[in-house]
Protein backbone atom coordinates (compact mmCIF):
# COMPACT_ATOMS: atom_id res chain seq x y z
CA UNK A 1 0.00 0.00 0.00
CA UNK A 2 1.25 3.43 -1.15
CA UNK A 3 0.87 6.61 0.92
CA UNK A 4 1.10 9.97 -1.05
CA UNK A 5 3.44 11.55 1.38
CA UNK A 6 4.83 15.85 1.55
CA UNK A 7 7.97 16.52 2.33
CA UNK A 8 7.66 19.82 4.90
CA UNK A 9 9.90 22.03 6.62
CA UNK A 10 9.61 22.66 10.00
CA UNK A 11 9.12 26.62 10.31
CA UNK A 12 8.15 28.31 13.69
CA UNK A 13 8.50 26.25 16.58
CA UNK A 14 6.54 27.80 19.63
CA UNK A 15 6.79 26.11 23.65
CA UNK A 16 3.07 26.85 24.43
CA UNK A 17 3.12 24.98 27.80
CA UNK A 18 5.72 22.50 29.88
CA UNK A 19 5.61 19.89 27.71
CA UNK A 20 3.55 21.29 24.94
CA UNK A 21 5.57 22.56 21.58
CA UNK A 22 4.07 24.03 18.01
CA UNK A 23 4.98 23.19 15.19
CA UNK A 24 4.34 25.17 12.01
CA UNK A 25 4.74 22.91 8.79
CA UNK A 26 5.61 24.44 5.39
CA UNK A 27 5.76 22.65 1.84
CA UNK A 28 9.02 22.11 0.74
CA UNK A 29 8.63 22.46 -2.34
CA UNK A 30 6.22 26.14 -1.56
CA UNK A 31 3.54 24.61 -2.72
CA UNK A 32 0.21 25.02 -1.18
CA UNK A 33 -1.42 22.10 1.30
CA UNK A 34 -4.09 19.94 0.40
CA UNK A 35 -7.56 21.56 2.09
CA UNK A 36 -8.90 19.44 5.21
CA UNK A 37 -11.24 18.63 7.20
CA UNK A 38 -12.02 19.56 11.01
CA UNK A 39 -10.96 16.80 12.70
CA UNK A 40 -8.20 15.46 10.33
CA UNK A 41 -4.65 14.41 11.31
CA UNK A 42 -1.49 13.36 10.12
CA UNK A 43 1.03 10.95 10.06
CA UNK A 44 4.79 12.38 10.33
CA UNK A 45 7.81 9.98 9.69
CA UNK A 46 10.33 11.34 12.46
CA UNK A 47 14.17 10.11 12.19
CA UNK A 48 15.15 8.10 15.15
CA UNK A 49 18.64 6.83 14.95
CA UNK A 50 18.60 4.40 12.40
CA UNK A 51 14.67 3.98 12.10
CA UNK A 52 11.85 5.94 10.96
CA UNK A 53 9.27 6.57 13.44
CA UNK A 54 5.60 7.41 12.22
CA UNK A 55 3.28 9.62 14.91
CA UNK A 56 -0.23 10.78 14.40
CA UNK A 57 -0.62 14.51 15.03
CA UNK A 58 -3.86 16.21 14.11
CA UNK A 59 -4.11 19.59 12.16
CA UNK A 60 -4.98 22.17 14.14
CA UNK A 61 -4.91 25.09 12.30
CA UNK A 62 -7.31 27.00 10.24
CA UNK A 63 -8.21 24.64 6.83
CA UNK A 64 -8.34 27.96 4.99
CA UNK A 65 -4.90 28.73 5.40
CA UNK A 66 -3.41 26.44 2.32
CA UNK A 67 0.41 27.43 3.37
CA UNK A 68 1.40 26.50 6.62
CA UNK A 69 -0.06 23.30 8.42
CA UNK A 70 0.15 23.12 12.21
CA UNK A 71 0.13 20.50 14.83
CA UNK A 72 0.69 20.59 19.19
CA UNK A 73 3.07 17.82 20.36
CA UNK A 74 2.80 17.23 23.83
CA UNK A 75 6.10 15.23 25.61
CA UNK A 76 5.10 11.83 26.55
CA UNK A 77 6.54 10.67 29.91
CA UNK A 78 6.80 6.91 28.19
CA UNK A 79 7.74 8.11 25.07
CA UNK A 80 9.79 5.42 22.97
CA UNK A 81 11.03 8.30 20.96
CA UNK A 82 8.64 9.86 18.90
CA UNK A 83 7.50 12.99 21.15
CA UNK A 84 10.73 13.36 22.84
CA UNK A 85 12.44 13.72 19.23
CA UNK A 86 9.99 16.74 18.78
CA UNK A 87 10.83 18.19 21.59
CA UNK A 88 14.34 17.79 21.97
CA UNK A 89 15.98 17.66 18.49
CA UNK A 90 13.53 19.08 16.14
CA UNK A 91 14.90 22.18 14.82
CA UNK A 92 13.77 24.92 12.40
CA UNK A 93 14.44 24.40 8.99
CA UNK A 94 14.85 20.21 9.30
CA UNK A 95 12.53 18.46 6.44
CA UNK A 96 10.34 15.85 7.49
CA UNK A 97 7.91 13.80 5.36
CA UNK A 98 4.51 13.48 6.46
CA UNK A 99 0.80 12.00 4.86
CA UNK A 100 -1.81 13.56 3.20
CA UNK A 101 -4.40 14.23 5.99
CA UNK A 102 -6.36 11.06 7.32
CA UNK A 103 -9.79 11.95 9.14
CA UNK A 104 -11.54 9.31 11.47
CA UNK A 105 -12.99 12.22 13.31
CA UNK A 106 -15.24 14.01 10.91
CA UNK A 107 -17.66 16.42 11.81
CA UNK A 108 -21.69 14.92 11.45
CA UNK A 109 -23.05 17.96 8.64
CA UNK A 110 -26.47 16.79 8.96
CA UNK A 111 -26.08 17.64 12.93
CA UNK A 112 -28.13 20.25 14.31
CA UNK A 113 -26.09 20.92 17.59
CA UNK A 114 -22.52 20.26 18.50
CA UNK A 115 -20.71 19.55 21.74
CA UNK A 116 -17.02 19.37 21.72
CA UNK A 117 -14.66 18.41 24.78
CA UNK A 118 -11.37 18.52 24.67
CA UNK A 119 -9.40 16.99 27.66
CA UNK A 120 -5.30 18.65 27.65
CA UNK A 121 -3.64 18.35 24.07
CA UNK A 122 -7.02 16.94 23.30
CA UNK A 123 -7.86 19.97 22.39
CA UNK A 124 -5.75 19.93 19.06
CA UNK A 125 -8.63 17.97 17.07
CA UNK A 126 -11.82 20.06 18.55
CA UNK A 127 -9.93 23.36 17.31
CA UNK A 128 -10.13 22.48 13.82
CA UNK A 129 -13.49 20.76 14.49
CA UNK A 130 -14.58 24.20 16.02
CA UNK A 131 -12.92 26.40 13.10
CA UNK A 132 -15.27 24.04 10.43
CA UNK A 133 -18.53 24.52 12.70
CA UNK A 134 -17.64 28.60 13.31
CA UNK A 135 -17.16 28.75 9.86
CA UNK A 136 -20.26 26.91 8.43
CA UNK A 137 -22.35 29.35 10.94
CA UNK A 138 -23.23 25.80 13.05
CA UNK A 139 -24.76 26.12 16.70
CA UNK A 140 -21.83 24.68 18.73
CA UNK A 141 -19.99 24.67 22.08
CA UNK A 142 -16.81 23.65 23.66
CA UNK A 143 -16.08 22.18 26.91
CA UNK A 144 -12.03 22.30 27.37
CA UNK A 145 -10.43 21.10 30.34
CA UNK A 146 -6.69 21.44 31.24
CA UNK A 147 -4.84 20.74 34.31
CA UNK A 148 -3.94 24.27 35.51
CA UNK A 149 -4.12 27.81 34.28
CA UNK A 150 -1.02 27.82 32.25
CA UNK A 151 -2.11 24.37 30.17
CA UNK A 152 -4.99 26.11 28.77
CA UNK A 153 -2.59 26.90 25.42
CA UNK A 154 -5.48 27.25 22.88
CA UNK A 155 -7.73 29.55 25.10
CA UNK A 156 -7.51 33.04 22.96
CA UNK A 157 -7.52 31.12 19.78
CA UNK A 158 -10.66 29.69 20.93
CA UNK A 159 -12.38 32.59 22.25
CA UNK A 160 -12.01 34.45 19.17
CA UNK A 161 -13.40 31.38 17.35
CA UNK A 162 -16.68 31.48 19.05
CA UNK A 163 -17.13 34.27 22.07
CA UNK A 164 -19.00 33.02 24.94
CA UNK A 165 -19.80 29.54 23.90
CA UNK A 166 -16.22 28.27 25.35
CA UNK A 167 -16.30 26.73 28.95
CA UNK A 168 -13.11 26.24 30.54
CA UNK A 169 -12.50 23.58 33.25
CA UNK A 170 -9.05 23.67 35.63
CA UNK A 171 -8.34 20.65 37.16
CA UNK A 172 -5.69 23.00 39.84
CA UNK A 173 -9.37 24.17 40.54
CA UNK A 174 -11.19 21.14 41.13
CA UNK A 175 -13.18 22.04 38.51
CA UNK A 176 -14.01 18.89 35.97
CA UNK A 177 -16.91 18.35 33.45
CA UNK A 178 -20.29 16.54 35.07
CA UNK A 179 -20.78 14.22 31.63
CA UNK A 180 -24.27 13.23 32.89
CA UNK A 181 -25.67 16.85 33.00
CA UNK A 182 -23.58 18.20 30.41
CA UNK A 183 -25.34 15.50 27.90
CA UNK A 184 -28.81 15.40 29.98
CA UNK A 185 -31.77 17.36 28.47
CA UNK A 186 -30.28 18.46 25.06
CA UNK A 187 -32.32 18.03 21.55
CA UNK A 188 -32.54 16.08 19.25
CA UNK A 189 -29.94 15.91 16.89
CA UNK A 190 -27.42 16.65 18.88
CA UNK A 191 -23.95 15.05 18.31
CA UNK A 192 -21.03 14.85 20.79
CA UNK A 193 -17.31 14.66 20.18
CA UNK A 194 -14.41 13.98 22.53
CA UNK A 195 -10.83 14.23 22.42
CA UNK A 196 -8.96 13.16 25.60
CA UNK A 197 -7.59 11.40 28.09
CA UNK A 198 -8.83 7.28 28.03
CA UNK A 199 -10.45 7.71 31.50
CA UNK A 200 -12.27 11.01 30.26
CA UNK A 201 -13.21 9.41 26.61
CA UNK A 202 -15.17 6.50 28.68
CA UNK A 203 -16.87 8.22 31.29
CA UNK A 204 -18.39 10.76 28.62
CA UNK A 205 -19.76 7.50 26.21
CA UNK A 206 -21.04 5.98 29.41
CA UNK A 207 -23.16 8.94 30.43
CA UNK A 208 -23.97 9.65 26.79
CA UNK A 209 -24.99 5.99 26.50
CA UNK A 210 -26.96 5.50 30.04
CA UNK A 211 -28.79 8.98 28.84
CA UNK A 212 -30.08 6.96 25.55
CA UNK A 213 -27.59 8.70 23.35
CA UNK A 214 -26.96 6.26 19.96
CA UNK A 215 -23.74 5.40 18.91
CA UNK A 216 -24.22 7.26 16.04
CA UNK A 217 -23.91 10.69 17.93
CA UNK A 218 -21.11 10.13 19.86
CA UNK A 219 -18.13 10.95 18.56
CA UNK A 220 -14.52 9.75 20.07
CA UNK A 221 -11.07 9.71 19.20
CA UNK A 222 -7.64 8.64 20.96
CA UNK A 223 -4.76 7.73 19.64
CA UNK A 224 -2.62 5.28 21.59
CA UNK A 225 1.24 5.37 21.43
CA UNK A 226 2.57 1.33 20.86
CA UNK A 227 3.43 0.69 24.02
CA UNK A 228 6.74 -1.89 24.49
CA UNK A 229 6.52 -5.58 25.60
CA UNK A 230 7.64 -8.61 25.52
CA UNK A 231 10.17 -9.80 22.14
CA UNK A 232 8.36 -12.56 20.33
CA UNK A 233 8.94 -14.28 16.92
CA UNK A 234 6.41 -14.04 13.72
CA UNK A 235 5.94 -16.11 10.72
CA UNK A 236 4.44 -14.45 7.67
CA UNK A 237 3.00 -17.09 6.05
CA UNK A 238 2.70 -15.34 2.76
CA UNK A 239 5.74 -13.79 2.31
CA UNK A 240 8.08 -16.31 4.11
CA UNK A 241 9.55 -13.91 6.25
CA UNK A 242 10.38 -15.05 9.71
CA UNK A 243 11.70 -12.28 12.29
CA UNK A 244 11.53 -11.32 15.83
CA UNK A 245 10.22 -8.12 17.28
CA UNK A 246 12.16 -6.62 20.03
CA UNK A 247 10.60 -5.28 22.76
CA UNK A 248 11.15 -1.29 21.78
CA UNK A 249 9.72 -2.26 18.36
CA UNK A 250 6.02 -2.38 17.25
CA UNK A 251 4.77 -5.33 15.48
CA UNK A 252 4.35 -3.05 12.27
CA UNK A 253 7.19 -0.80 12.38
CA UNK A 254 9.04 -4.38 12.67
CA UNK A 255 7.16 -5.60 9.46
CA UNK A 256 8.11 -2.38 7.90
CA UNK A 257 12.19 -3.61 8.74
CA UNK A 258 11.61 -6.44 6.88
CA UNK A 259 10.64 -4.40 3.40
CA UNK A 260 7.15 -6.03 3.53
CA UNK A 261 4.87 -3.23 2.57
CA UNK A 262 1.91 -3.81 5.49
CA UNK A 263 -1.50 -1.61 4.96
CA UNK A 264 -1.90 0.86 7.75
CA UNK A 265 -3.22 4.74 8.13
CA UNK A 266 -3.52 6.14 12.25
CA UNK A 267 -0.69 3.87 13.70
CA UNK A 268 -3.07 4.74 16.71
CA UNK A 269 -4.83 1.94 17.27
CA UNK A 270 -7.61 4.22 15.91
CA UNK A 271 -9.09 3.28 12.50
CA UNK A 272 -8.75 -0.36 11.68
CA UNK A 273 -6.58 -0.27 8.29
CA UNK A 274 -3.66 -2.39 9.74
CA UNK A 275 -6.00 -5.42 10.60
CA UNK A 276 -3.80 -8.71 10.30
CA UNK A 277 -5.30 -12.10 10.30
CA UNK A 278 -4.04 -14.33 12.57
CA UNK A 279 -3.03 -18.24 11.46
CA UNK A 280 -1.27 -18.79 14.55
CA UNK A 281 -0.56 -17.51 18.32
CA UNK A 282 1.97 -19.19 20.85
CA UNK A 283 0.95 -16.96 23.20
CA UNK A 284 -1.91 -14.73 24.41
CA UNK A 285 -2.51 -11.73 21.85
CA UNK A 286 -1.86 -8.53 24.06
CA UNK A 287 -4.29 -5.98 22.25
CA UNK A 288 -3.88 -2.72 22.90
CA UNK A 289 -5.93 -1.17 19.83
CA UNK A 290 -9.59 0.56 20.21
CA UNK A 291 -10.88 -0.98 17.00
CA UNK A 292 -11.48 -4.81 17.57
CA UNK A 293 -14.80 -5.83 19.35
CA UNK A 294 -14.67 -8.10 22.58
CA UNK A 295 -15.92 -10.63 19.87
CA UNK A 296 -13.57 -10.39 17.73
CA UNK A 297 -10.50 -9.79 20.21
CA UNK A 298 -11.93 -13.48 21.69
CA UNK A 299 -11.73 -15.07 18.56
CA UNK A 300 -7.99 -14.88 18.51
CA UNK A 301 -8.07 -14.36 14.49
CA UNK A 302 -7.22 -10.38 14.09
CA UNK A 303 -4.59 -8.11 15.27
CA UNK A 304 -3.80 -5.04 14.99
CA UNK A 305 -0.05 -4.61 14.30
CA UNK A 306 0.60 -0.95 15.01
CA UNK A 307 -0.03 -1.20 18.54
CA UNK A 308 -0.92 -4.86 19.81
CA UNK A 309 1.75 -7.49 20.19
CA UNK A 310 2.48 -11.04 21.47
CA UNK A 311 3.45 -12.11 24.64
CA UNK A 312 5.86 -14.62 23.79
CA UNK A 313 6.48 -17.12 21.35
CA UNK A 314 5.52 -17.15 17.70
CA UNK A 315 2.51 -15.24 15.84
CA UNK A 316 2.04 -16.50 12.29
CA UNK A 317 0.21 -13.85 10.16
CA UNK A 318 -1.54 -14.42 7.10
CA UNK A 319 0.45 -11.78 4.88
CA UNK B 1 -39.70 -12.78 4.80
CA UNK B 2 -39.09 -13.13 1.40
CA UNK B 3 -34.94 -11.18 0.39
CA UNK B 4 -35.46 -8.35 -1.90
CA UNK B 5 -33.50 -8.80 -5.78
CA UNK B 6 -32.55 -5.42 -5.62
CA UNK B 7 -30.38 -4.01 -1.60
CA UNK B 8 -32.17 -1.01 -2.34
CA UNK B 9 -35.45 -2.34 -1.20
CA UNK B 10 -36.13 -1.94 2.42
CA UNK B 11 -36.37 -4.92 4.70
CA UNK B 12 -39.07 -4.67 7.58
CA UNK B 13 -38.92 -6.61 10.89
CA UNK B 14 -40.97 -7.01 13.61
CA UNK B 15 -41.07 -4.10 15.34
CA UNK B 16 -39.46 -4.04 18.68
CA UNK B 17 -39.13 -1.65 21.60
CA UNK B 18 -35.58 -0.15 21.71
CA UNK B 19 -34.85 -0.05 25.64
CA UNK B 20 -31.73 1.81 25.26
CA UNK B 21 -34.22 5.06 24.77
CA UNK B 22 -35.55 7.55 27.39
CA UNK B 23 -38.22 8.60 25.33
CA UNK B 24 -40.17 6.92 22.82
CA UNK B 25 -42.42 8.58 20.12
CA UNK B 26 -44.53 5.61 18.35
CA UNK B 27 -46.31 7.23 14.45
CA UNK B 28 -48.75 4.90 13.50
CA UNK B 29 -50.54 5.18 10.34
CA UNK B 30 -52.26 1.51 10.35
CA UNK B 31 -54.13 -0.88 12.31
CA UNK B 32 -52.43 -3.60 13.27
CA UNK B 33 -54.33 -4.98 15.92
CA UNK B 34 -51.10 -7.80 16.86
CA UNK B 35 -48.44 -5.42 16.57
CA UNK B 36 -50.32 -2.99 19.27
CA UNK B 37 -51.15 -6.04 21.79
CA UNK B 38 -47.78 -6.94 21.92
CA UNK B 39 -46.25 -3.41 21.83
CA UNK B 40 -48.78 -2.21 24.40
CA UNK B 41 -47.98 -5.74 26.64
CA UNK B 42 -45.11 -4.71 27.49
CA UNK B 43 -43.81 -1.03 27.17
CA UNK B 44 -40.55 0.53 27.77
CA UNK B 45 -39.28 2.79 31.25
CA UNK B 46 -39.34 6.34 29.86
CA UNK B 47 -43.10 8.66 28.82
CA UNK B 48 -44.17 7.74 25.48
CA UNK B 49 -45.85 9.45 23.07
CA UNK B 50 -48.17 7.72 20.67
CA UNK B 51 -49.43 9.50 17.07
CA UNK B 52 -52.10 8.10 15.33
CA UNK B 53 -53.53 8.60 12.30
CA UNK B 54 -57.26 7.94 12.83
CA UNK B 55 -60.54 9.38 11.36
CA UNK B 56 -62.69 11.10 13.34
CA UNK B 57 -65.65 8.84 14.85
CA UNK B 58 -63.57 5.34 13.55
CA UNK B 59 -64.24 2.34 15.66
CA UNK B 60 -61.20 2.06 18.24
CA UNK B 61 -58.44 0.41 17.33
CA UNK B 62 -56.17 -1.53 19.30
CA UNK B 63 -53.51 1.10 19.77
CA UNK B 64 -56.17 3.56 21.28
CA UNK B 65 -58.23 0.31 23.32
CA UNK B 66 -54.80 -1.59 24.61
CA UNK B 67 -52.47 1.54 25.40
CA UNK B 68 -51.40 1.85 29.42
CA UNK B 69 -53.03 5.42 30.80
CA UNK B 70 -49.52 6.64 30.54
CA UNK B 71 -48.98 7.43 26.91
CA UNK B 72 -49.35 10.62 25.93
CA UNK B 73 -51.63 10.30 22.65
CA UNK B 74 -52.33 12.63 19.71
CA UNK B 75 -54.93 11.46 17.49
CA UNK B 76 -54.65 12.90 13.48
CA UNK B 77 -57.41 12.84 10.95
CA UNK B 78 -55.26 12.75 8.14
CA UNK B 79 -51.81 12.36 7.36
CA UNK B 80 -50.65 15.14 7.29
CA UNK B 81 -51.95 16.36 10.15
CA UNK B 82 -50.31 13.37 11.63
CA UNK B 83 -46.95 14.55 9.99
CA UNK B 84 -47.62 17.84 11.45
CA UNK B 85 -48.20 16.25 15.08
CA UNK B 86 -44.82 14.49 14.42
CA UNK B 87 -42.53 17.42 13.44
CA UNK B 88 -44.05 19.61 16.96
CA UNK B 89 -42.97 16.25 19.04
CA UNK B 90 -39.47 15.68 17.52
CA UNK B 91 -38.87 19.85 17.56
CA UNK B 92 -39.65 19.55 21.42
CA UNK B 93 -38.20 16.15 21.82
CA UNK B 94 -34.39 15.50 23.24
CA UNK B 95 -31.36 13.32 22.52
CA UNK B 96 -32.52 9.64 23.97
CA UNK B 97 -35.83 9.50 22.40
CA UNK B 98 -36.60 6.72 20.25
CA UNK B 99 -38.72 6.98 17.19
CA UNK B 100 -41.34 3.78 16.12
CA UNK B 101 -42.89 4.24 12.52
CA UNK B 102 -45.48 1.56 11.18
CA UNK B 103 -47.53 1.60 8.21
CA UNK B 104 -48.01 2.03 4.81
CA UNK B 105 -44.39 3.33 3.18
CA UNK B 106 -45.73 6.37 2.00
CA UNK B 107 -46.75 7.16 5.79
CA UNK B 108 -43.31 5.63 7.46
CA UNK B 109 -41.33 7.55 4.45
CA UNK B 110 -42.55 10.83 5.14
CA UNK B 111 -41.98 10.37 8.44
CA UNK B 112 -38.69 9.30 8.52
CA UNK B 113 -38.07 12.19 5.83
CA UNK B 114 -39.24 14.26 8.52
CA UNK B 115 -37.05 13.01 11.60
CA UNK B 116 -33.80 13.15 9.22
CA UNK B 117 -34.20 16.93 8.61
CA UNK B 118 -34.28 17.53 12.42
CA UNK B 119 -30.77 15.29 12.84
CA UNK B 120 -32.31 12.46 14.03
CA UNK B 121 -30.00 8.98 12.73
CA UNK B 122 -31.12 5.83 11.47
CA UNK B 123 -29.77 3.90 14.69
CA UNK B 124 -32.65 6.42 16.82
CA UNK B 125 -35.44 5.12 14.67
CA UNK B 126 -37.51 1.57 13.66
CA UNK B 127 -39.62 1.13 10.75
CA UNK B 128 -42.08 -1.60 10.21
CA UNK B 129 -44.61 -1.76 7.18
CA UNK B 130 -48.54 -2.52 7.66
CA UNK B 131 -51.57 -1.76 5.95
CA UNK B 132 -51.12 -1.26 1.93
CA UNK B 133 -48.79 -2.07 -0.23
CA UNK B 134 -49.61 0.79 -1.99
CA UNK B 135 -46.25 2.31 -3.30
CA UNK B 136 -44.92 5.91 -4.21
CA UNK B 137 -43.05 6.27 -7.29
CA UNK B 138 -40.49 8.83 -8.57
CA UNK B 139 -40.68 9.43 -12.29
CA UNK B 140 -36.81 9.78 -13.02
CA UNK B 141 -38.26 11.94 -16.03
CA UNK B 142 -40.21 14.97 -13.97
CA UNK B 143 -39.16 14.37 -10.70
CA UNK B 144 -42.71 13.89 -9.48
CA UNK B 145 -43.38 11.58 -6.63
CA UNK B 146 -46.86 9.78 -7.91
CA UNK B 147 -48.76 8.36 -4.66
CA UNK B 148 -50.77 5.29 -3.73
CA UNK B 149 -49.79 3.18 -6.43
CA UNK B 150 -51.22 -0.82 -6.88
CA UNK B 151 -50.08 -1.72 -10.37
CA UNK B 152 -46.74 -2.18 -11.76
CA UNK B 153 -47.73 0.13 -14.28
CA UNK B 154 -48.99 3.59 -14.13
CA UNK B 155 -49.45 7.20 -15.68
CA UNK B 156 -47.35 9.71 -13.78
CA UNK B 157 -49.21 12.22 -11.82
CA UNK B 158 -46.74 15.02 -13.43
CA UNK B 159 -46.00 14.17 -16.66
CA UNK B 160 -48.53 11.75 -17.70
CA UNK B 161 -45.67 9.20 -18.96
CA UNK B 162 -46.66 5.41 -18.39
CA UNK B 163 -44.18 4.56 -15.82
CA UNK B 164 -42.87 0.92 -14.83
CA UNK B 165 -42.66 1.26 -11.02
CA UNK B 166 -39.27 -1.20 -10.03
CA UNK B 167 -38.16 -2.35 -7.10
CA UNK B 168 -35.25 0.32 -6.46
CA UNK B 169 -35.77 2.46 -3.33
CA UNK B 170 -34.64 6.01 -2.49
CA UNK B 171 -34.68 6.29 1.11
CA UNK B 172 -33.83 9.70 0.48
CA UNK B 173 -36.63 10.65 -1.28
CA UNK B 174 -38.67 7.69 0.43
CA UNK B 175 -40.14 6.28 -3.29
CA UNK B 176 -39.44 3.65 -5.62
CA UNK B 177 -38.32 4.16 -8.99
CA UNK B 178 -40.28 4.69 -12.12
CA UNK B 179 -39.43 5.38 -15.76
CA UNK B 180 -41.01 5.27 -19.02
CA UNK B 181 -42.10 1.68 -20.17
CA UNK B 182 -42.31 2.57 -23.88
CA UNK B 183 -39.33 4.97 -24.23
CA UNK B 184 -37.85 3.06 -26.80
CA UNK B 185 -41.20 1.44 -28.28
CA UNK B 186 -43.71 4.63 -27.70
CA UNK B 187 -47.19 3.57 -27.40
CA UNK B 188 -46.17 -0.43 -26.52
CA UNK B 189 -47.56 -0.31 -23.14
CA UNK B 190 -48.93 -3.26 -21.22
CA UNK B 191 -51.91 -3.82 -19.21
CA UNK B 192 -51.46 -2.88 -15.86
CA UNK B 193 -51.54 -5.35 -13.40
CA UNK B 194 -52.89 -4.63 -9.64
CA UNK B 195 -49.47 -6.45 -7.65
CA UNK B 196 -48.77 -3.84 -4.50
CA UNK B 197 -52.26 -4.47 -2.81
Amino acid sequence: MSHASLNVEIGRIRDLAPGIREFSLRRSDGADFPVFSGGSHTVLSLPLGDRLHRNPYSLLGDPSVRDTWRIAVRLQETSRGGSRWLHEAAREGMRLDISAPVNLFALNRTGRRHILVAGGIGITPILSQARELARLGADFEVHYAYRAPEFGVFADELEALAPGRIHHYVQSRREQIEFGSLLAGRPLGTHFYICGPAGMVAASLNAGKSLGWPDSHLHSEQFLAPSGGEPFDVKLALSGHRFSVPSDLSLLEAIEQQGVDAPYLCRGGACGQCELEVLGADSELIHHDLYLSADERASGTKIMPCVSRLKGGCLTLNL
Amino acid sequence: MSTPAIKSQPVYTALEWDRTGTHHVLFVAADEAALASRLWAQPPAGPITLILQHADGAPMTSWLAERPASVHTIAAATLELALKALGDTLRAAQMGTRLYLVGPEDAIWQAARLADGLGMSRDEMRLMQAGTRARPVFCVHCRTVTRGVHTHIVPCSGCGRALFVRDHFSRRLGAYMGFQIDAEAPGDIPAAEVIYP
